[in-house]
C-alpha cells in the first residue's frame, strides 16, 4: 500500500499515527487489532519503522552488533536471530557489509542493513518512509525488489510513503494519494495515473525568449522564463505538438520526461485535470 | 508470574547486549583510559591539596576534622565517576535524540523508552574514578577512626545507591527537558558545576546555603548523608529520608518523562 | 585604488565582528547557562567564608567575599573555547573554505570569542545582581584606576590562554590526541590560578611553585586588582606580558606548520 502526495502533504504524518509515534487529535486509529499511540508491547513486537532519512544502526558499529542489540529487545534467542540475519543477508545480497562500521557503508548498504534490522523480528506490519531516497538508481531498484519479495513471501503488510512515483508504480496495487491533508484517492494506481490523464513535460531552450503566450496553442504552459519554456503535453498528442514546436521556434534544446508527481498533483488542484 | 520474569531476562539481557556493543565501541580507543586516570587522578590530587588549605592550625571545617572531610570527597569522586561512566554519556544523547528524530527509533521499541535511554552506553573511562573514590572512602574512615560493623555496611550501601539514584534523577530530569528547548542541551553542565558543592560536607557552609543545598539542590543527600553513615554519626532519620526522597525522586522522573513524552507524541513531525 | 591596510583591517574587523555578535545572539540561551555553570568561586566563597583559615591567610570575610566575586568575574571573561570551535568546523568540513579566504581563521575564532563576551555581559550582571541580594554590602564600585588595570589585566589574561589554547588545537594535527592536554590544563590552572582559593592561603611551598607557573596570573592577579587588594602590579604585567612573549610566536609558527600539514593532508 503506498501513500503519495507532495512534501507537506501529511504522509509521513500520517504514517507516524499509524505507527503510534503521535496522537491524533481526532478520530480511531487502529492497526495489527491495537491502538497504536497506546504503544503496548505486543503492538511493538508485530510492527517495524524504517525511515529514509534516520537510522537506528549504531553509526561507528558493523550492523551485526546493533542486530545482536534488537535481538535481545525483541526477545529472540540466539539461534533464532542468527537464522534471521542469514536468511535475511541472502535476499539483500549482504555479506561482509554487515561486519564493517555503518559509517563506512554507502547509502545503499546502509538502507539494506536498516531494512534488515527492521525485519529481524518479523513484523506483521513494516512503516517505510521515504526509503528509496537518495539512493541511485540501482540501489532504488533492489530496495523495491526486496520489498515485493518479502510482501509476497511473508504476507507482511508494507506501508510506504513516497514522493517518487516509482517506487509506487513498482509496488503498490493499491494507492492512497494525500493532498492537504485529504485523501484524494483511494484505489488502484491505474485509476489514479487516468484520473490525472496521461501527460509527458517537455522542456525546450530557446534560441530567442518568446513570451508564455505563444505556446498556449500546444500544451499547458508550466513555466516560462527567458529562453527555459516548460509544457504539459498529453501523451496522445505528444509527437505532434513536438514537432509544430520544432518547426515554429528555433529550439536549441528539447528534453521529454514524465512530469514529477507534485507538478501533476499540483497542476491538479489548480487548474483541473490536463485535458 | 511468569511473564515478569520473563520481561526480568528480556531486560537483563538487552543491558548485557548494550553494554557489550558500548564497550566494544569505546575500547577501541585504549589511550583514553591512561588520559582518564592522570585526569581523575590529578583532580583528586588537587582537590585533597585543596581541603588542606581549610585545616591548618588545628581548624575543622564546620565541625568535621580532617580524615572526616576526606570521606566527604571520597562519596563526591564515587559518584562523580558514576555520572562519567554512566549519566553522562547516555543523558547527553537525549537532546540529539530529539534533534535528529531518532527518538523515534526508541519509542518504537518493546522496551522501556527511559530504560533504553538512561542504560544504552557504558563508558569504562569514569571507572577509575569510582574505584578511587571507594578507596579514599575507606582509607579516610579508617583513618578517622571509624569501624562500621556488618550493620552499618549494609546502611552506607543502602544510602549510596540512594544517593545514585537521586542524582540520576536529577539528571534525567534535566535531559529530558531538551524535548521542549532543544537550545539548553548544556543544562546539565550547569548542573554537574552547581554540584561540586557536594566536595565539602554541607556544615562548612553559612546557613542559608546549607538549607539550599538541602531542600533545594539535594546536595547534602549525595555526599554528607552516606559520609556520616561510615564515620558512624548517622541518624536513622537521615538514613530513612534519604531513601524517601530517592524513591519520591525516581518516581518524579518517571512520571516527568511519561509528561514529556505526551508532548513528544502530539506535536507533528 | 589604494587603501591604507590599516582602515581595511578595520572594516574586516568591524564586519566580523557584528556578524559573530549577531550569531551569539541566536545562541543567548546557551551563553546564560555556560555563564551560571561558572559559579564554582562563588560556592567556593560559601566553603571559605564558614572557615577560619582565610582568616590565618590575613584576610577578612569582607575581602574574601570581594576576591571570590571578582574571580568570579575574571573567569567569565576569560573563558576560552577555541579548541571545540576549530573541532567542530574540521568535523564540518567548514575549515577549507576558511583556509581560502584572505583573512587567517585565528581572528574569525578571536571575533567569535570577543563577540560571546559582549553576548554574555548582561548574564554576569545578573548573576552578581542576584549575589548582592543574598549578600549585602558585598558589591563595591573599584577605584577608576584599579577598574582600568583589571580590565587590561583581563584582556591580557584572555590573549594568553587563547594562545595556550591554540596551541594545543594545533597539536591536533599531528596527533589524535592532543586534545587530552586541553583536559590535563586545565587541573593545574583549576587549583594554581586562584579560581577556588586566593594564593595567600597556600603554604609557602606551593606558592613558589604556584607562581613558577602562568597560572596564579590568570585570576588571582586580576581578581586581586578588581578587588581592591593588595598586589604587585609590576610583576602582575610583566609575568604576563612575558608568557605571551614566549607563547606569540610559538603559536603562530605551530599555526602556520599545522595549516600546511592540513593542506598537504588533502583537507
Amino acid at each position: 500500500m503506498g501513500f503519495l502526495g507532495p512534501n507537506g502533504a501529511g504522509k509521513t504524518t500520517t504514517l507516524k499515527m499509524l505507527s503510534g509515534l503521535i496522537h491524533p487529535t481526532a478520530g480511531r486509529v487502529e492497526v495489527a487489532g491495537h491502538v497504536p499511540y497506546r504503544r503496548q508491547g505486543s503492538f511493538l513486537r508485530s510492527i517495524s519503522l524504517v525511515m529514509g532519512q534516520k537510522q537506528q544502526l549504531i553509526w561507528d558499529l558493523p550492523p551485526l552488533d546493533s542486530l545482536r542489540v534488537n535481538a535481545a529487545v525483541y526477545g529472540l534467542d540466539d539461534a533464532r536471530a542468527k537464522r534471521r540475519i542469514t536468511e535475511l543477508a541472502e535476499m539483500l545480497e549482504l555479506g561482509d557489509e554487515l561486519s564493517r562500521p555503518v559509517r563506512k557503508l554507502s547509502l545503499g548498504e546502509r538502507m539494506k542493513a536498516e531494512l534488515l534490522a527492521a525485519l529481524l523480528h518479523r513484523p506483521s506490519v513494516l512503516f517505510l518512509d521515504e526509503p528509496t531516497l537518495g539512493l541511485d538508481v540501482n540501489a532504488q531498484a533492489r530496495v523495491r525488489d526486496f520489498l515485493a519479495d518479502i510482501n509476497r513471501r511473508t504476507g507482511t503488510t508494507v506501508l510506504l510513503t513516497s514522493h517518487y512515483m516509482g517506487d509506487i508504480t513498482a509496488l503498490c496495487p493499491r494507492v492512497l494519494l494525500i493532498h492537504q491533508g485529504h485523501l484524494f484517492h483511494d484505489g488502484p494506481l491505474d485509476e489514479l495515473t487516468e484520473r490525472l490523464a496521461p501527460c509527458r513535460e517537455v522542456r525546450l531552450e530557446l534560441k530567442d525568449p518568446a513570451p508564455a503566450e505563444a505556446f498556449a496553442g500546444y500544451g499547458a504552459v508550466e513555466s516560462c522564463q527567458g529562453h527555459q519554456v516548460r509544457l504539459l503535453i498529453p501523451r496522445d498528442r505528444l509527437t505532434g505538438a513536438v514537432a509544430r514546436l520544432l518547426a515554429d521556434f528555433a529550439v536549441v534544446d528539447l528534453e521529454v520526461s514524465e512530469p514529477p508527481v507534485e507538478e501533476l498533483i499540483g497542476r491538479l488542484f489548480r487548474q483541473g485535470v490536463v485535458a | 508470574m511468569a511473564k515478569s520474569l520473563a520481561t526480568f531476562r528480556r531486560y537483563r539481557r538487552t543491558l548485557a547486549r548494550f553494554w557489550a556493543t558500548s564497550l566494544t565501541a569505546e575500547l577501541e580507543y585504549q589511550a583514553n583510559f591512561l588520559i582518564e586516570l592522570l585526569s581523575v587522578g590529578g583532580n583528586l590530587a588537587g582537590s585533597v591539596f585543596l581541603l588542606s588549605l581549610f585545616f591548618g592550625h588545628g581548624r575543622s571545617l564546620g565541625g568535621w576534622s580532617w580524615e572526616q572531610a576526606l570521606v566527604v570527597l571520597g562519596v563526591y569522586t564515587l559518584l562523580d565517576g558514576l555520572t562519567s561512566t554512566v549519566l553522562q554519556p547516555n543523558l547527553s544523547t537525549i537532546v540529539t535524540h530529539v534533534r535528529t528524530g531518532t527518538l523515534d527509533f526508541v519509542l518504537l521499541k518493546p522496551i522501556d523508552s527511559q530504560f533504553w535511554l538512561s542504560a544504552r552506553t557504558f563508558s569504562p573511562w569514569g571507572l577509575p574514578g569510582v574505584v578511587m573514590g571507594l578507596g579514599l572512602m575507606a582509607v579516610a574512615a579508617f583513618r578517622a577512626g571509624a569501624r562500621p560493623g556488618p550493620q552499618a555496611l549494609v546502611q552506607v550501601a543502602v544510602l549510596l545507591i540512594a544517593s545514585a539514584v537521586i542524582l540520576y534523577s536529577l539528571w534525567f530530569v534535566l535531559a529530558a527537558t531538551s524535548i521542549w528547548f532543544v537550545k539548553v542541551w548544556n543544562a546539565t553542565e550547569v548542573l554537574r558545576s552547581a554540584l561540586v558543592a557536594g566536595r565539602y560536607p554541607v556544615a562548612a557552609y553559612p546557613a542559608g546555603l546549607r538549607t539550599f543545598f538541602t531542600l533545594v539542590l539535594p546536595v547534602a543527600f549525595l555526599t554528607t548523608v552516606p559520609a556520616e553513615a561510615i564515620l558512624g554519626t548517622g541518624s536513622s532519620q537521615w538514613l530513612l529520608a534519604s531513601v524517601v526522597v530517592a524513591v519520591v525522586s525516581l518516581a518524579l522522573s518517571r512520571w516527568f518523562w511519561g509528561f514529556a513524552l505526551r508532548f513528544y507524541t502530539s506535536a507533528s513531525s | 585604488m589604494s587603501r591604507s591596510p590599516l582602515v581595511h583591517g578595520l572594516r574586516v574587523a568591524r564586519a566580523l565582528f557584528t556578524s559573530q555578535y549577531a550569531l551569539m545572539l541566536e545562541y543567548r540561551a546557551e551563553i546564560a547557562l555556560w555563564a551560571l555553570s561558572g559559579v564554582l568561586p562563588l560556592i567556593m566563597l560559601g566553603v571559605w567564608s564558614g572557615s577560619g583559615a582565610g582568616a590565618d591567610a590575613g584576610l577578612t570575610p569582607l575581602q574574601l567575599a570581594r576576591y571570590f566575586l571578582a574571580a568570579f568575574v575574571v573567569r567569565q571573561f576569560t573563558i576560552v573555547w577555541v579548541i571545540q570551535a576549530f573541532e567542530e568546523d574540521n568535523l564540518q568540513g567548514r575549515l577549507s573554505p576558511y583556509l581560502l579566504q584572505p583573512l587567517p581563521p585565528l581572528w574569525r575564532y578571536l571575533a567569535a570569542h570577543l563577540a560571546e563576551q559582549v553576548t554574555r555581559l548582561p548574564f554576569v550582571v545578573v548573576i552578581l545582581a542576584l549575589v548582592a541580594l543574598v549578600l549585602p554590602g558585598t558589591l563595591w564600585w573599584p577605584s577608576p584606576l584599579s577598574f582600568l588595570l583589571a580590565v587590561v589585566a583581563t584582556h591580557l589574561v584572555f590573549l594568553l590562554r587563547f594562545l595556550i589554547q591554540s596551541l594545543i588545537t594545533m597539536a591536533c594535527f599531528w596527533s589524535e590526541r592532543a586534545a587530552a592536554l586541553e583536559r590535563l590544563q586545565m587541573i593545574p590552572y583549576l587549583f594554581l590560578s586562584g579560581l577556588v582559593a586566593p594564593l595567600e592561603t597556600f603554604p609557602e611551598g606551593m606558592r613558589a611553585l604556584a607562581f613558577a607557573t602562568p597560572f596564579p596570573w590568570m585570576i588571582w592577579f586580576p581578581a586581586r586588582l578588581l578587588g581592591g587588594g593588595q598586589v604587585d602590579v609590576a610583576a602582575g604585567f610583566g609575568a604576563l606580558l612575558a608568557w605571551i612573549a614566549l607563547l606569540l610566536p610559538l603559536t603562530l609558527l605551530l599555526w602556520k606548520a599545522g595549516i600546511r600539514r592540513y593542506s598537504a593532508m588533502g583537507a
